[in-house]
């Protein structure tokens, strides 16, 4: 980063530390004091590829890659316009397509291809969509909501945990004090031998420690048994519409190219039933009927083996 | 010796089994009855490898359906070599005994850098050279472009593998890495990969920890292993370390440097791709669109063991339409790339969580999150359809788009800390953006979730219960043996007084105490005037050995220690260290024994053992506390506390206390083997810090030995190495910690037996 220099006045950050590098909106860099010397009346040329720049739009360079600064300017420009979210369209695949279009203007912006078309392109957009671009405008995406959620729990826990090793502290000092009164007072009354005293007093503190270690363990609950958080605005998301066309039966066709086949029901009395074996009484507990097997046979025997030709 | 573990009949391939080493058979018979997860300690030199190996084949053996294979994860090559060793034996008692041919494969799998026999390949020194000359040779797209042009450079056991190596699989038996070598040299065939595709129907694997718990490297070799197997963790004892290793992510100024060339190679590639082939490009297009419906099949099926860096509802869902084509994706990575470098760009330090930083990044260059959750993804297709043939070149960008998988999927276990400087050099500006994990049981638990049984083990494991809290998982048996002893072959001192009364303690306040360094000083010199052969003693820190040092120097108690043995010093450096480690050993050899001064947490304190005379006093001069000051860990530690209900202090102990025991057990690697192992702080002798250390050791922590001056040290130590020094034959041990078939069926021993195993 050290070799970073303006490409007017040659200055680099290697001799000049608190040089300030600015970038405009063609994306190209020059320092501050080349700004300051150059749009002295507030508007003015680019040095290197003559766009008519205001010194206003002038900002101080974040990354290396100039043509980044350009691009993340563009882009922030670009999703103002282009902010639906992802529940403004019916599937998945219509929001990617939409997310690539978008990067296809971004590049094109960013890389000056086709920039006049795009403009109109943007500008059709906007005209057509400016209810949902309103309405958009305040709302997150759900991912960004997400990640707010995440950070105030964040927040919280860090608040919580602060305060509670305070209290720990605090209660594990005054008992530690009680106790040591108490003994000193035993010591001071008491006719028992002192070893008696010290030992009891040793029991104690053991004691005492192991119920703090106790407490300590029990976690506190912080969200409803709904498993909604405590103290958490619940994010309203509609619910996915899903299009899609039911499902309407239709009764197959069949033709078999054969002589009729006969209904389940005739075969018994049309004699076919004579010749298959009765059912047993087990094969009838699942549904079986000889007459299943008999009407099966019979639509193979009387199928046709060849196409009709025409 | 054939025995009969409830009803199991086990092939053990020695005529003699410890009583622990029944016990823990037993215990892991349980365990895998119940198909659960178990956490076993035994102590080291006691058999543990074999014990695990002849019990879980047996049990392959006896229900071929309900456990299909044997996972065995170690740590170095020498220990997976070993493994190795131990099963070969196993095999060949079993034909012996049953005249049967053994019909188990059993393999182990190492990186390319070990198996590879290329001639030019494997010349090369390092791992990730051998790794990237392999994929410029290998690579799919690569061989596909030999078609058209055959005058590219190819490697012919990879091609012959290819051609033959599938339709046949290895042979049965037991294969070390010099074995795969030879029969890839044999056949013509590339061991690794032959290696690599034979675990898929291997009974055993042997290999290191990475492949199982990296989630880099497990995706590729271990995640099409069966569900019905079983899992053995050895020397697990830092398993936790190594998880939250595998999964953290360290960004420095030079990581993006690197990674904003890759990112320019990228757009340049794409761009010529785009004038000659841009079919290709669009064919990814349409995949992307599709989404990635072929890994959700194979999750969905069950085929796959799943990867924490990439989460589900990546494959639930298509790839984000602003990072789509390929133009676009380069433009978002180049716009996080100068994000973090100007992140990087601080004065000061800044710890945030990964909401803060989503939050941030949103505001400043308009990323939103889920496409950063598609990066890692959308990245490797990228590299795939551009057919790029130098991966290791891209590690860097690899890396960067696995940090923005990971700090966008988990909105817990994690921190990011940006630091501008080191510690050590606070006027140096060297930013580092640590992006680190704090929670093990992140990568650890696809392991759990998937293999039936996980068994964690290890000669430290204490206390048997913080493990299965910190690696969040329901253990269904955990047991810790102790060592049965025909004579009390360890005794461990602690060491809390000079003879000038004054306490010895490596605390931070009395660190730079000049009667402390005198008192430590004096109490080695008189160690090396009594202990025959090696001495091993362990510092804190290097730091801390080299202000020691330095003052023994000026205070001529190192001259004084030289007439009685020679002085080795552990460094930093790994050549140095192996130089001094191999003179050490060669001194010890020569009769007047040496004295190697080492860290714990080092080299030494991890993987290196000191058998017999090699090491017959350890002494731990404080007690080894990770530098507490580090906000990586402290931030580590408020986790532990808020999630897991650990408390700082007791983790710190349990930390220091693992590491100082792996030390000390350093010395006693069997039970014909006799070590001091002297513990050289007071607060040692602390309840707290003492229950810490594995049970073996407390066992034999009397009073009597707790807070001594040097001198009484010096006098209980004369006493244990006269008594040791006396001749041990193996009958001496017979009946009482070695048994023989008969001894170990009698009742008595039975019921002695069902007392080792000390449940937590």
């Amino acid at each position: 980063m050290d070799d970073q220099g303006c490409p007017r006045c040659k200055t680099t950050k290697y001799r000049n530390p608190s040089l300030k590098l600015m970038v405009n909106v063609c994306g190209h860099t020059l320092c501050e004091s080349c700004v300051d010397m150059l749009f002295v009346r507030g508007s003015g040329n680019c040095v290197q590829c003559d766009t008519p720049l205001r010194k206003s739009n002038f900002r101080v360079q974040l990354f290396e890659d100039p043509t980044v600064d350009k691009e993340v300017e563009i882009r922030k420009k670009v999703l103002k316009i282009y902010n639906k979210r992802e529940f403004d369209f019916s599937s998945l695949r219509e929001y990617n397509d939409y997310l690539e279009e978008l990067e296809e203007i971004v590049y094109k912006l960013t890389n000056n291809i086709e920039v006049e078309r795009t403009k109109r392109i943007m500008e059709v957009y906007q005209r057509e969509n400016r209810d949902v671009i309103q309405k958009n405008k305040a709302k997150l995406t759900h991912e960004q909501e997400e990640l707010e959620e995440l950070l105030l729990l964040e927040q919280q826990e860090n608040e919580q945990r602060r305060l509670e090793t305070l209290q720990e502290e605090q209660r594990q000092l005054q008992a530690k004090r009680k106790s040591k009164q108490a003994l000193l007072d035993e010591l001071e009354r008491s006719h028992v031998p002192a070893t008696i005293l010290l030992a009891q007093h040793k029991d104690r503190a053991t004691q005492l420690e192991t119920q703090i270690e106790k407490q300590k363990q029990v976690v506190k609950t912080t969200i409803f048994s709904t498993g909604i958080p405590m103290g958490q605005t619940v994010s309203l998301q509609p619910v996915v519409r899903i299009m899609e066309a039911l499902y309407s039966y239709q009764p197959i066709d069949i033709h078999t190219y054969g002589p009729q086949v006969p209904d389940l029901d005739q075969l018994g009395r049309l004699g076919y039933l004579n010749h298959v074996r009765a059912a047993q009484p087990q094969d009838m507990a699942g549904g079986y009927s000889s007459g299943l097997a008999c009407h099966r046979a019979i639509q193979d025997a009387f199928s046709g083996l060849f196409l009709p030709l025409g | 010796m054939k025995l009969n573990i409830e009803g199991l009949l086990v092939y053990f391939p020695y005529d003699y089994i410890y009583p622990e080493q029944y016990s823990y058979m037993l215990e892991l018979k349980r365990t895998l009855d119940a198909k659960g997860h178990g956490v076993l300690e035994m102590p080291s030199g006691t058999g543990k490898t074999i014990s695990l190996l002849s019990l879980i084949v047996a049990y392959q053996r006896a229900y071929p359906l309900e456990v299909t294979k044997l996972i065995y994860c170690s740590r170095t090559v020498p220990e997976i070599e070993k493994v190795v060793e131990e099963l070969r034996k196993l095999m060949e008692f079993f034909s012996k005994e049953t005249g049967e041919k053994n019909n188990f494969l059993a393999l182990a799998l190492s990186s390319r850098k070990n198996l590879c026999v290329h001639p030019e390949v494997s010349s090369l020194r390092f791992g990730k050279e051998v790794d990237g000359k392999c994929h410029s040779l290998t690579a799919s797209y690569i061989r596909a472009q030999r078609h058209s042009n055959p005058s590219l450079p190819s490697c012919r056991f990879y091609e012959e593998f290819d051609a033959l190596g599938r339709q046949v699989p290895l042979p049965a038996g037991v294969y070390n890495l010099d074995d795969l070598k030879d029969y890839g040299r044999r056949k013509g065939w590339c061991p690794y990969y032959l290696a690599r595709y034979s675990i898929l129907h291997a009974n055993i694997i042997v290999y290191s920890y990475h492949y199982l718990l990296d989630p880099k490297i497990a995706d590729l070799v271990s995640k099409e292993l069966a569900k019905k197997s079983v899992v053995v963790f050895d020397e697990a004892h830092n398993i936790d370390n190594v998880c939250i290793d595998s999964m953290s992510v360290n960004i420095t100024r030079r990581t993006l440097d690197r990674s904003q060339a890759n990112v320019d190679t990228l757009q340049n590639t794409i761009l010529k791709i785009k004038e000659t082939d841009a079919a290709k490009l669009k064919e990814e297009y349409r995949r992307l669109v599709e989404g990635l419906k072929e890994a959700t099949v194979a999750r969905e099926t069950d085929i796959y063991m799943s990867n924490p860096v990439l989460p589900d509802e990546i494959l639930q869902e298509a790839v984000p339409g602003s990072i789509r084509t390929a133009e676009h994706f380069v433009g978002f990575m180049k716009r996080f790339l100068e994000y973090l470098k100007a992140r990087l760009r601080i004065h000061h330090v800044v710890q945030e969580s990964a909401p803060q930083f989503l939050k941030d990044i949103f505001e400043k260059v308009c990323i939103d999150r889920k496409p950063l959750r598609f990066c890692a993804e959308r990245l490797r297709s990228l590299l795939r359809t551009l057919e790029i043939t130098d991966i290791a070149d891209f590690s860097a960008i690899t890396l960067i788009s696995n940090f923005a998988t990971l700090v966008s999927t988990y909105s817990k276990g994690f921190t990011i800390i940006i630091e501008p400087f080191e510690d050590r050099t606070p006027t140096i500006a060297n930013p580092v953006l640590h992006f680190s994990c704090m929670d093990p049981s992140i990568a650890i638990k696809p392991v759990f979730e998937r293999f039936q049984s996980v068994i964690i083990t290890s000669g430290t494991l204490s206390p048997l219960d913080i493990y299965p809290r910190i690696l969040d998982f329901r253990p269904v048996t955990t047991a810790s043996f102790t060592m049965t002893l025909a004579r009390t072959c360890l005794c461990p001192l602690v060491v809390g007084r000079g003879n000038d009364q004054v306490a010895m303690t490596s605390k931070f306040e009395t660190r730079e105490d000049f009667a402390v360094i005198r008192n430590y000083g004096n109490l080695l010199l008189e160690m090396s005037a009594i202990v025959p052969d090696g001495i091993v003693a362990f510092f804190t820190s290097y730091i801390y050995m080299e202000n020691i040092v330095a003052s023994w120097y000026e205070q001529g108690i190192l001259e004084n220690v030289q007439r009685n043995k020679l002085i080795f010093i552990e460094t930093p450096d790994a050549a140095e260290t192996s130089m001094a480690l191999e003179k050490y050993q060669e001194a010890c050899e020569n009769g007047r024994g040496a004295i190697l001064l080492s860290v714990a947490r080092g080299k030494v304190s991890e993987g290196i053992d000191f058998v017999h005379h090699f090491g017959r006093a350890v002494i731990m001069f404080g007690v080894p506390y990770v530098y507490t000051q580090s906000r990586i860990l402290k931030a580590r530690l408020e986790y532990l506390r808020d999630q897991f209900q650990i408390r700082e202090n007791d983790f710190l102990t349990f930390d220091a206390m693992r590491h100082a025991a792996q030390c000390v057990g350093r010395a006693i690697r069997g039970k014909t083997d006799y070590g001091l192992m002297i513990f050289a702080d007071k607060r040692y002798a602390r309840a707290d810090k003492r229950g810490k250390l594995p049970r073996w050791i407390q066992e034999h922590l009397t009073d009597g030995s707790l807070n001594l001056t040097i001198d009484e040290t010096v006098q209980l130590s004369k006493h244990f190495l006269r008594q040791m020094a006396q001749p041990f034959r193996q009958e001496d041990q017979l009946g009482l910690s070695l048994l023989t078939l008969e001894q170990l069926e009698s009742e008595e021993m039975l019921q002695r037996i069902a007392q080792i195993a000390h449940q937590a």
